[in-house]
């Protein structure tokens, strides 16, 4: 059994001991339901009611309600997946620890540890070894008199220096509160951390660190009341700062020379790790909320009121209903073509469904023809529907398909009508809607497609027929709003600045001769209150897809648990639309605050938006600079000046009859 | 007839003794049996990965949950990474085909972040899952459904993400 490996060694050295334990395992082991060991905990007694004593240690069940109790007070977060025998708990400190079922050993973030007895399950409800889970956390049992105090420690300290900070990071069992006794100013920094004890060495020395010489820790108090002094010996002329943490039971402070940049906020005279983090976005109805007091400035025309939601653009009036007058199918291999005919100009919405289902519906239609329920020739798809939906109010006629995988699917153009073309190959990102307009008997092609294969050989460019139904209208979407407050920081929510900015580029864009439609022009939801996310912002790609609309743009602030960060970026989804970022961004970098660049994301409104769409995070109401930029009403117009010019760069160098405005897939 | 039935007690005995050995001994931690995690920098760009250790009797359902738990908790917290808000819990990880869906559950059913989080979460979680053998796409439900965003409306979750994604 030589081995260099330690687990060997260590093993070998106690066969004997581990063949009795084996053996002891052979026996039948007995969990024993009985009265379970009450600790004192943080005020209270723990008595936990599904508990069994196993080989003389406690085990708890995950649903036993004071161990949940116990978890929230920590922070922490137990996940349990009774298929893969997993139980991981996530430390308020954002360690995992994962136990096995059956097993004894469990691994503490990048240590293997072994627990008592292995972890065990009980029909549904899995048992773990609680002491042992308590000291992962950062909590150890001490004996005050008869009661076990279960008493949390501070159990780590990490330090770091990059770029002439010195960075010391605290991890606490449980969310850290405490007082500064050391005089502002000084350099020696000195906390005393209340309702924790520390197990960590009482000195620890500092090298390659020129801002920090060593860390002092002193426990004190008493067992169920513990405190932890640290003593930070920094050296002469540096500063000290509490910087971000994102979870109450992490304190980091960072020390640096005067004169080098640190990101943080002072460490007052008390206080907690959470008074330091970014709030995670809350809507406050006590926060003052800057839609009110967006007032008209001396560098704008105000925008105030003057917009009235009735001044919407309505859709345009319907005529009389086209007529479908022919359906032909053309297999092509492993595509096939549907060629259909109609009597005039159709506008036309398709919808991709998750099931693979895929169906057009032309508004303002009738079936002139049949109806239809077939399995279409070829092998891209499986079924046919065609028929009539709705009656003389707002006739519709739905051509559906199921499709044999997310094959690609566009519309186009031809002869006397369009052709739906379904494609040989999968969409890897399938789109899910799309709206578009067009004309019986007008050719986007050339030449009629005798060959439907044709179409698969078509280059990109032609396979974007649909036009905007109103080359002149830009769609601004104010980012969240009613009962979605969007983020919240530093007095300001971002629902109304969205607003507000978006008042002032409509404005803009107006006088500058363009047709606007927002999708909201109050605080309001656009789908209903309290709907689905979903609901919500579909109705806000509805409408534009609806009007038929040249350019959508999206306004929101972004936010963020780290409060040093700030910027602005601009995202596209489409590859069409970078172009269109691109144009926007080109102006508002320079804006004022942080260049974040542009950036591609799968966001829901620049996804499902037929036109080119843009959304603009405008800087980070997290970040005290950007938001006392926000406050400002000459900012806000910048900001909206900036769109707009970069909208209207967009615009003329994108003619629309050489623009192609919907991906029309 | 006695000696023979202890002998043969004995050597059971013993024969299990080596096995419950061999099983508890079984040295952890070797060099490959480790997963990669990605997080995302707060520059909101930066892709890091790094190496946590895993149980090598892990079937590939295991493995993603346990990926999943690692990318959720992210770096040690004295690494400045975009995270996913504390208490976000994974649910569970079910693997088909090239696809691995991920349930979360506990905060982020209430978050309302912003873009960038969103953004950088999602990110170092779809690239941690699609860093594992044969998966390509992760679908994210919350609470056991499926959800067009979370409640700050931004990323789309409805469909499966992919490296791609991004």
């Amino acid at each position: 059994m030589s081995s260099n490996n330690p687990w060997h060694v260590r093993a070998s050295r106690h066969f004997p001991a581990l063949c009795a334990a084996s053996l002891a395992l052979l026996l039948p082991i007995r969990s024993v339901a009985a009265p379970a060991p009450a600790y004192w905990f943080a005020g209270t007694n723990l008595i936990f009611t599904k508990a069994q004593t196993h080989g003389g240690e406690l085990a708890v069940a995950l649903d036993d309600p004071s161990l949940a109790r116990f978890l929230i007070k920590l922070n922490a977060t137990v996940a349990y997946d009774p298929g893969s025998r997993l139980v991981i708990v996530t430390s308020g400190d954002r360690r995992v620890v994962t136990f096995t079922l059956g097993d004894t050993r469990f691994e503490n973030g990048p240590l293997l540890e072994r627990a008592p007895f292995a972890p065990y399950a009980v029909g549904a409800t899995a048992y773990i070894p609680f002491v042992t889970l308590a000291k992962a956390l950062y909590v150890v049992p001490v004996k005050d008199g008869a009661t076990t105090v279960l008493q949390p420690q501070i159990g780590g300290l990490d330090v770091r220096t990059r770029d002439r900070v010195t960075t010391v990071t605290l991890s606490s069992a449980v969310p850290i509160r405490f007082k500064r006794t050391s005089p502002g100013g000084s350099e020696r920094l000195t906390l005393v951390f209340s309702g924790v004890a520390s197990t960590l060495e009482t000195k620890r020395s500092i090298g390659g660190s020129a801002e920090l010489r060593g860390v002092s820790i002193q426990s004190g108090g008493t067992a169920r009341n513990p405190t932890t002094t640290m003593t930070f010996d920094a050296t002469p002329q540096t500063m000290h700062v509490l910087a971000n943490s994102d979870t109450p039971n992490v304190i980091a402070v960072a020390f640096a020379k005067s004169g080098v940049g640190l990101s943080g906020v002072p460490i007052p005279d008390a206080g907690d790790a959470a008074s330091v983090i970014a709030a995670a976005p809350r809507p406050s109805s006590s926060a003052p909320s800057t839609e009110s007091s967006a007032g008209p400035s001396d560098e704008y025309a105000p925008v105030g009121s003057e917009v009235p939601a009735e001044a919407a653009i309505p859709p345009p009036p319907l005529g009389s209903p086209v007529v479908v007058t022919s359906l032909d199918l053309l297999p092509a291999d492993a595509a096939l073509n549907v060629r259909v005919g109609v009597s005039g100009p159709v506008r036309y919405e398709w919808h991709r469904l998750t099931d693979n289902r895929w169906y057009v519906d032309l508004k303002n239609a009738m079936l002139g023809i049949p109806a239809r329920d077939e399995q279409p020739p070829g092998s891209a798809a499986t079924g046919l529907r065609v028929r009539q939906l709705a009656g003389d109010q707002n006739p519709t006629v739905r051509i559906a398909f199921t499709l044999v995988s997310p094959r690609q699917v566009n519309v186009v153009a031809s002869d006397n009508g369009f052709t739906i073309a379904i494609g040989g190959l999968d969409d890897l990102e399938p789109q899910r809607v799309g709206t578009g307009r067009v004309a019986g008997g007008m050719l986007i092609a050339s030449a009629p497609l005798a060959n439907p294969g044709d179409l698969w050989s078509t280059p990109a460019a032609m396979l974007h027929p649909i036009v905007p139904t109103n080359p002149k209208l830009i769609v601004i979407d104010p980012g969240h709003g009613g009962s979605d407050a969007g983020a919240a920081h530093n007095g300001l929510t971002e629902k109304a600045l969205n607003l507000d900015i978006s008042k002032r580029l409509r404005a803009i864009l107006v006088a500058r001769g363009w047709q606007v439609e927002m999708t909201r022009y109050t605080d309001t939801d656009v789908f209903a209150a309290n709907g689905s996310a979903h609901d919500e912002l579909q109705a806000r790609c509805d409408i534009a897809n609806n009007a038929g609309a040249r350019m959508f743009v999206s306004v929101h602030i972004n936010s963020y648990t780290d409060a040093a960060l700030n910027g602005t970026t601009t995202y596209f989804y489409k590859d069409s639309d970078r172009a269109l970022a691109d144009a926007v961004h080109r102006r508002l970098a320079s804006v004022g605050t942080a260049d974040k660049g542009v950036r591609k994301e799968e966001f829901y409104v620049i996804h499902h938006t037929t036109m080119p769409a843009t959304l603009i995070e405008t800087a980070f109401l997290s970040n005290a600079s950007d938001a006392s930029l926000l406050k400002l009403p000459a900012f806000l117009q910048r900001v909206a000046v900036a769109i707009a010019d970069g909208l209207g760069d967009y615009a003329s160098r994108n003619p629309v009859n050489a623009t192609s405005t919907s991906d029309g897939s | 007839m006695k000696v023979l039935r202890a002998v043969v007690v004995l050597a059971v005995l013993v024969v299990a003794a080596y096995l419950a050995y061999r099983y508890l001994v079984q040295p952890p931690g070797r060099s490959a049996d480790t997963i990669t995690v990605y997080y995302c920098k707060t520059d909101g760009v930066t892709l890091v990965a790094w190496k946590v250790s895993r149980d090598p009797r892990m079937d590939p359902n295991k493995v993603a949950f346990y990926a999943t738990a690692q990318a959720l908790a992210g770096p040690p917290v004295s690494v400045e990474a975009i995270r996913f808000p504390a208490g976000t819990i994974v649910k569970h990880v079910d693997l088909s085909g090239s696809t691995a869906t991920v349930d979360l559950g506990g905060t982020i059913s209430r978050s309302a972040g912003g873009s960038f989080a969103e953004s950088g979460e999602f990110r170092g979680l779809i690239w941690t899952l699609t860093a594992l053998p044969g998966i390509t796409a992760v679908q994210i439900k919350v609470d056991g459904a499926k959800v067009a965003t979370l409640p700050g409306g931004h990323l789309e979750l409805e469909q499966p993400l992919a490296r791609s994604s991004f």
